[in-house]
C-alpha cells in the first residue's frame, strides 16, 4: 500500500505544520514610533529597498557606527524592503499607512514625496540641517524634496540622462556629436540624425519606452525645453500645461520619431547595447553596464537634446530619498537623517552605488567623475537637472503620462490623448487636495 | 496495411505530433534556462536566431552572483515551508467538505454549495486591503499565521474535491458502513486512498499557484527572516541596470522544486481509480 | 427504522464536523473582508488617509456608470472571457487526450504541457514580446507575415489586436492547469467500457462521444465554471505586458480596482468598482449553477 503510507507522510506533515503555525509568534511588526531597548535607547526603524552587495555593506557599517555612537540613546534599525519592477514598495507603505504600521524613517522615490507630504504622511525635515549644509546640496534634490515650501525629503544620490550614440555608426555616417552643452543637439537635428542612421536593421534611437516611469521621467524634459511643463509651478493645474500649444509640439516630435520609423514603440531590451539601435536616451547608470558588459561597444555620449529656437537646456533628475514619516520620535529620527546625509555618508554611499552625489562638496572625492563621460552627467546634473513635476496627483498623472504617450503611439489624436491627461489629473487633484 | 505496419504508423504520429507540440509548451522554459547560463551580453543579442536557446560559452557565473548576492537558501527552505504548509492543510482541510457536500445528506447543503460557488469568484486583488487590515488588527504582520492562515479555506479545491468525489459509488461506501466503520474512518481508510489523483491534482496545481505567491507575502512581511523566493528574485529588479542573467538564473532556482515536485507527483496519474477494481 | 435514523444523526454530525473547519476559514478570510471592501464603497476614501474616512452614499456608484474607462474594462472582461472559455478547455481536452494513450514518455509530455504554468511571468512576457513585436526585423510572428507577403500587424501595440494576442497567449499558457484537471478525469473512467466499445465495432470518434464525454461530465462543468472565473479575474497579463492599454483596449475590471485603489489612491472608488464586479460574477455564477443542475 504504497499510496496510503504517502498519504500518512501527508497527514504527519500537516500535524507537524499545524504545530509550526501553532507557535508561529514572531517579532511583532517593525514600526518604530516609541519603542525602547532594555537599556533606553529610542528604536530608530528605517525602511529602504533592497539593493546591490555594496549598498547593504554601506548600511551595515554605518548603522554599526552610529548605534557605538550613539549608545544608550538611539538604536538605528534597517527593514530591506523589496523593490518590484512594479508598484510593489509603494503598495507595502499603503497597506503599512493603514495599518498603522509605518517606520521611522521612510526611503520613497523622489516623485512621490509630495504626495506623501499632502496626505501627511511625512513631516517637514528643515530643523535638522543648518543652512550651510543645504548649500552644498544640489538644487534639484531640494526641489524634488520640497512640497508647499518646506523641505521633505533628502537623498544621497541623483540621476540623470543623455544620448547615448554607437560611435561606429555615427562615424560611418560622418556625424560629430556635440561635446559641449552650449552645442547640445536641438530637436530638428536629433532627428536628421535618427534619420540618417536608420537601416532595414537598425533603428535610429531609442526614446525608453518602457510603459512605465521612465516615460514621464525622461520625456517631460521635451516639455520643459519647449518652455512649457505637465503642470503649474504649485503642481495644481495641468490644463494648459501639459496639453498646451508647446505641449502638443513636443508630443508630436516624440510622435514623428515612432510613426517615420525611427524609434521603436516596443523596443527588446538591451537594443542599444546590441547594436541594434544607433543612439539612446539612456540614464547615468547606463554608463557602468556598456563598460563592464558590453566591452566591445564603441559608444559616447552627448547631452539631452533641447527644443528648436532657443529652447531650455534640461535634463531629467530625481532619486530615491529619505524622509521622516508622522509616526516617528522626530527628535531621534531627525538626528539619524542628518547623520544619513552628511558629507562623508553621502560620499560614500554614492561612492559605493556608483551614481551621482547630491552633495558638490563629494565630487572633492569622487574624482571619476572629472572625466568624459561621467563628467558630462556631472555636468547636467549641477547646471540643466529638472525633477518630476511636484504636485501630489502625481500617482494619476505618471500612469495617466504613460498612457496617453502609448495611445498617441499607436494611433490615437494628440491632442485628444494630452487634454483627456489634463482632465483627469486635474479631477483627480481637485477631488483629494484642493484646499 | 498489416497490423505491424499501421502501429509504426501510430507510433510515428504519436511521438511526432507530441514532440512538436511539447516544443512549444517548452520552449519559454529552455529559453530561460539558456539565457541563465550566458553572459549579459548574449542574452538579447541572440534573441534574433536559434542561438537564443543555447548556450554557446555556458558559464555558472550567474548562479554564482545570485548566491552571493542573496541568502537563496534560507528563501527556498522559506518558501517550502510557506507552500507545504499551505497545501497540506488545504488537502485535508478542503477535501473533508467536498466529501461532506458530494456524500452527506444535512440541512444548509445547497447553500453551502452555493455559497463555496459565488465565494470562488472574488478576486484576491479586490479584497486585498481589508483581508490585510484584518490580519493586522489580529497581530498577525510578520507571522507565519498571518502568511499562511488566510489560504488554507479554498472554494476551488472544495469544489473539485467535490465533483470527484461524487463519482465514488455509494455501494462501496455503505459496504464500509455495514462493516462498522463510521465516516471519518470511511474517509480516511476508503476514499483518501482511492483518490489519489485527486490529491495529486490539488498538490500540483495548489503548490505552483503559492510557489509563485508575490502580493501577499509582499505586504504580510517586513524583515528577512520569512521572505520567499519569490520576493527575493523581486530584489533583482529593484535598481538600475538590471542584470539579466541573474534574474534567469534565479527563475531558474526557483523552478526546479516545482520540476522535482512534479515528476515526484507522476506516478498518481498513472494508476487513477479506474485500477482500483471500482466500477462506476 | 431506528437504524436509518441513528445513521442520519451520525452522518449530520460528521457533515458539521467535515464542513466547519472550512466554513469558519472562508468566513473569516474571505467573507468579512468582502464586507469590508462593500461597505467602503459607500465612502470616500483616499488610501494614505484611513483617519479621513467619509461616508458619501452612492456617490461613487453615481460616477462609475458615468465612467468609460470603467464601461470598457467591463466589456473587455466579457469579451475576454467569451472567446477564451471555449479555445482554452478545448485546447486542454485536446492535449489530455493527447497524451491519455498509456505509452512510454507521455509523463515527459505531461510536464511540457503543463510547463508554462511553472514559467514566470517575466520569462513570458519577454518572449512573448518579441514574438509579438511589431518592427519585423526583431518579431518573429511579423517577419513570418512580411515573408509571406502580408502586412506586419501591431499585435500588442494595436488596440485592435491587442485583446486578441493576450487571449491566444492566456490560452498558451494556463491549457496545461485544465489538462491536469482532465487527465484526472479520464483516470476516472475504467478502461474497461473502451475495450467493450472496441470489441463493439465502436470507431475513436465514437468512442469519444459515447464514453469520454459522458464519463468527464462532472469535470467538464468544474474546468468550464474555473476557466470562466478564472478569466473574469484576468489581472495579471494587463499588467505585465500592456498596462491597460493601447487605448484601453486591455483594461480589464479587476486591473482598473487594483490601478483605481493602489495607484490612484481611490480606495473608496475601487471598492465600488469591485461591488459591481462581486454582484456580476456572483449572478453569473449562480446561473451557470442552475443551468449546471438543469441536465
Amino acid at each position: 500500500m504504497m499510496r496510503k503510507s504517502t498519504l500518512s507522510v501527508v497527514l504527519a506533515a500537516s500535524l507537524a505544520a499545524t504545530a509550526l503555525v501553532g507557535c508561529g509568534d514572531g517579532s511583532k511588526s517593525s514600526s518604530g514610533s516609541g519603542q525602547t531597548t532594555s537599556d533606553g535607547a529610542k528604536v530608530v526603524t528605517i525602511w529602504s529597498p533592497t539593493d546591490e552587495p555594496a549598498i547593504e555593506e554601506w548600511w551595515v557599517e554605518k548603522i554599526n557606527a552610529f548605534n557605538e555612537a550613539h549608545k544608550g540613546e538611539i538604536e538605528l534599525k534597517r527593514e530591506a524592503i523589496v523593490r518590484a519592477d512594479s508598484y510593489a514598495y509603494e503598495d507595502k507603505i499603503n497597506a503599512a499607512v493603514t495599518s498603522n504600521d509605518l517606520p521611522d524613517i521612510l526611503y520613497v522615490d523622489g516623485p512621490n514625496i509630495s504626495n506623501y507630504a499632502a496626505d501627511g504622511i511625512i513631516v517637514p525635515i528643515d530643523d535638522y540641517f543648518t543652512e550651510e549644509d543645504l548649500n552644498d546640496f544640489v538644487d534639484s534634490i531640494k526641489v524634488q524634496g520640497t512640497y508647499d515650501g518646506k523641505l521633505y525629503a533628502l537623498g544621497a544620490t541623483e540621476s540623470s540622462v543623455a544620448l547615448f550614440y554607437n560611435k561606429d555608426m555615427t562615424d560611418a555616417a560622418g556625424i560629430t556629436m556635440p561635446d559641449k552643452l552650449e552645442d547640445a543637439l536641438t530637436w530638428s537635428e536629433f532627428e536628421e540624425i535618427a534619420a540618417k542612421l536608420t537601416t532595414s536593421d537598425v533603428v535610429g534611437t531609442n526614446i525608453i519606452m518602457d510603459k512605465g516611469e521612465g516615460l514621464p521621467y525622461v520625456l517631460e524634459q521635451f516639455w520643459i525645453s519647449n518652455g512649457t511643463d505637465f503642470v503649474s509651478e504649485d503642481g495644481s493645474t495641468a490644463e494648459g500645461y501639459v496639453n498646451s500649444e508647446k505641449g502638443i509640439e513636443a508630443a508630436n516630435f516624440l510622435n514623428g520619431l515612432i510613426q517615420k520609423g525611427y524609434a521603436n514603440v516596443e523596443p527588446i531590451q538591451q537594443e542599444f547595447h546590441n547594436g541594434k539601435c544607433a543612439t539612446m536616451l539612456g540614464g547615468s547608470w547606463e554608463v557602468a553596464t556598456l563598460e563592464t558588459q558590453f566591452p566591445d561597444v564603441n559608444w559616447g555620449v552627448t547631452y539631452f537634446p533641447v527644443a528648436d529656437n532657443g529652447g531650455i537646456p534640461t535634463s531629467p533628475t530625481g532619486d530615491w530619498a529619505a524622509c521622516i514619516t508622522r509616526n516617528a520620535d522626530v527628535e531621534a529620527a531627525g538626528t539619524v537623517i542628518a547623520y544619513l546625509m552628511n558629507q562623508e555618508n553621502v560620499t560614500t554611499y554614492a561612492q559605493a552605488i556608483a551614481k551621482l552625489p547630491t552633495r558638490a562638496s563629494s565630487y572633492d572625492t569622487l574624482t571619476e567623475y572629472n572625466d568624459y563621460p561621467r563628467s558630462l552627467f556631472k555636468e547636467q546634473s549641477l547646471n540643466t537637472g529638472h525633477p518630476r513635476p511636484r504636485t501630489p496627483g502625481y500617482t494619476v498623472l505618471s500612469p495617466g503620462f504613460s498612457e496617453a504617450m502609448m495611445n498617441i503611439f499607436t494611433g490615437a489624436d494628440v491632442k485628444e490623448s494630452l487634454d483627456q491627461l489634463a482632465e483627469e489629473t486635474d479631477s483627480n487633484y481637485q477631488k483629494n487636495y484642493a484646499k | 496495411m498489416g497490423k505491424k505496419n499501421k502501429d509504426l504508423l501510430y507510433n510515428v504520429l504519436f511521438y511526432g505530433g507530441n514532440v512538436i507540440i511539447a516544443l512549444i509548451f517548452v520552449s519559454p522554459l529552455l529559453w530561460m534556462i539558456a539565457a541563465s547560463l550566458k553572459p549579459e551580453a548574449q542574452i538579447f543579442s541572440d534573441m534574433s536566431s536559434l542561438k537564443t536557446f543555447w548556450p554557446t560559452s555556458a558559464s555558472l557565473a550567474n548562479y554564482i552572483e545570485v548566491f552571493t548576492r542573496v541568502n537563496m537558501f534560507k528563501y527556498i527552505i522559506n518558501s517550502l515551508l510557506y507552500v507545504f504548509v499551505i497545501v497540506a492543510f488545504d488537502m485535508i482541510i478542503n477535501s473533508l467538505c467536498g466529501y461532506a457536500l458530494a456524500k452527506f445528506d444535512f440541512p444548509g447543503k445547497e447553500l453551502l454549495l452555493t455559497v463555496i460557488i459565488s465565494l470562488m469568484v472574488l478576486p484576491m486583488e479586490a479584497i486585498m486591503l481589508p483581508l490585510y487590515i484584518e490580519v493586522a488588527n489580529l497581530g498577525w504582520v510578520n507571522t507565519w499565521a498571518g502568511l499562511i492562515v488566510p489560504f488554507v479555506g479554498k472554494c476551488f479545491s472544495v469544489y473539485m474535491f467535490r465533483q470527484f468525489f461524487i463519482d465514488i459509488p455509494n455501494d462501496l461506501l455503505e459496504a464500509a458502513a455495514i462493516d462498522g466503520c463510521g465516516p471519518v474512518k470511511t474517509f480516511f481508510t476508503i476514499v483518501m486512498p482511492i483518490s489519489g489523483t485527486v490529491y495529486a491534482t490539488i498538490f500540483i496545481l495548489d503548490f505552483v499557484a503559492h510557489w509563485n505567491d508575490f502580493m501577499w507575502p509582499m505586504l504580510a512581511v517586513t524583515g528577512e527572516e520569512m521572505r520567499t523566493i519569490q520576493l527575493a528574485i523581486q530584489t533583482f529588479f529593484g535598481s538600475k541596470p538590471i542584470h539579466y542573467g541573474a534574474i534567469m538564473a534565479s527563475l531558474t532556482i526557483s523552478a526546479i522544486p516545482m520540476l522535482i515536485m512534479f515528476v515526484f507527483l507522476q506516478k498518481y496519474y498513472v494508476a487513477g481509480i479506474a485500477s482500483t477494481g471500482i466500477k462506476g | 427504522m431506528k437504524k436509518a435514523v441513528v445513521k442520519k444523526y451520525h452522518e449530520k454530525r460528521a457533515a458539521l464536523l467535515f464542513v466547519l473547519p472550512v466554513v469558519i476559514l472562508l468566513f473569516a478570510f474571505l467573507i468579512m473582508p468582502a464586507i469590508s471592501t462593500i461597505r467602503y464603497a459607500f465612502t470616500n476614501y483616499n488610501i494614505l488617509r484611513p483617519d479621513d474616512i467619509t461616508f458619501c452614499g452612492i456617490d461613487n456608484f453615481v460616477e462609475l456608470f458615468q465612467d468609460k474607462d470603467f464601461k470598457k474594462s467591463l466589456f473587455n472582461t466579457i469579451y475576454f472571457t467569451i472567446i477564451v472559455v471555449p479555445f482554452q478547455c478545448a485546447l486542454a481536452l485536446a492535449l489530455a487526450l493527447l497524451i491519455s494513450p498509456r505509452k512510454k514518455g507521455v509523463s515527459i509530455f505531461r510536464a511540457a504541457y503543463f510547463s508554462p504554468n511553472v514559467t514566470s511571468m517575466v520569462v513570458v512576457a519577454i518572449l512573448w514580446s518579441v514574438l509579438y513585436n511589431p518592427n519585423p526585423s526583431t518579431g518573429l510572428l511579423n517577419a513570418f507575415l512580411t515573408k509571406l507577403g502580408f502586412p506586419a500587424c501591431g499585435f500588442l501595440t494595436d488596440p485592435k489586436t491587442a485583446m486578441n494576442s493576450i487571449i491566444f497567449m492566456s490560452a498558451w499558457q494556463a491549457a496545461g492547469y485544465q489538462m491536469m484537471i482532465f487527465l484526472a478525469g479520464l483516470q476516472g473512467i475504467p478502461g474497461d467500457q473502451y475495450e467493450a466499445a472496441s470489441i463493439d465495432g465502436a470507431n475513436k470518434f465514437q468512442q469519444f462521444r459515447y464514453i469520454t464525454i459522458p464519463g468527464l461530465k462532472n469535470v467538464i462543468k468544474y474546468v468550464v465554471m474555473i476557466t470562466m472565473i478564472q478569466a473574469m479575474k484576468l489581472f495579471t497579463q494587463p499588467y505585465v505586458m500592456t498596462q491597460g492599454g493601447p487605448q484601453n483596449s486591455t483594461r480589464t475590471l479587476v486591473y482598473y480596482i487594483y490601478e483605481q485603489g493602489f495607484q490612484s489612491r481611490n480606495f473608496g472608488y475601487a471598492c465600488s468598482v469591485a461591488t459591481v464586479f462581486f454582484i456580476i460574477v456572483i449572478t453569473m455564477s449562480l446561473m451557470l449553477k442552475r443551468v449546471i443542475k438543469a441536465d
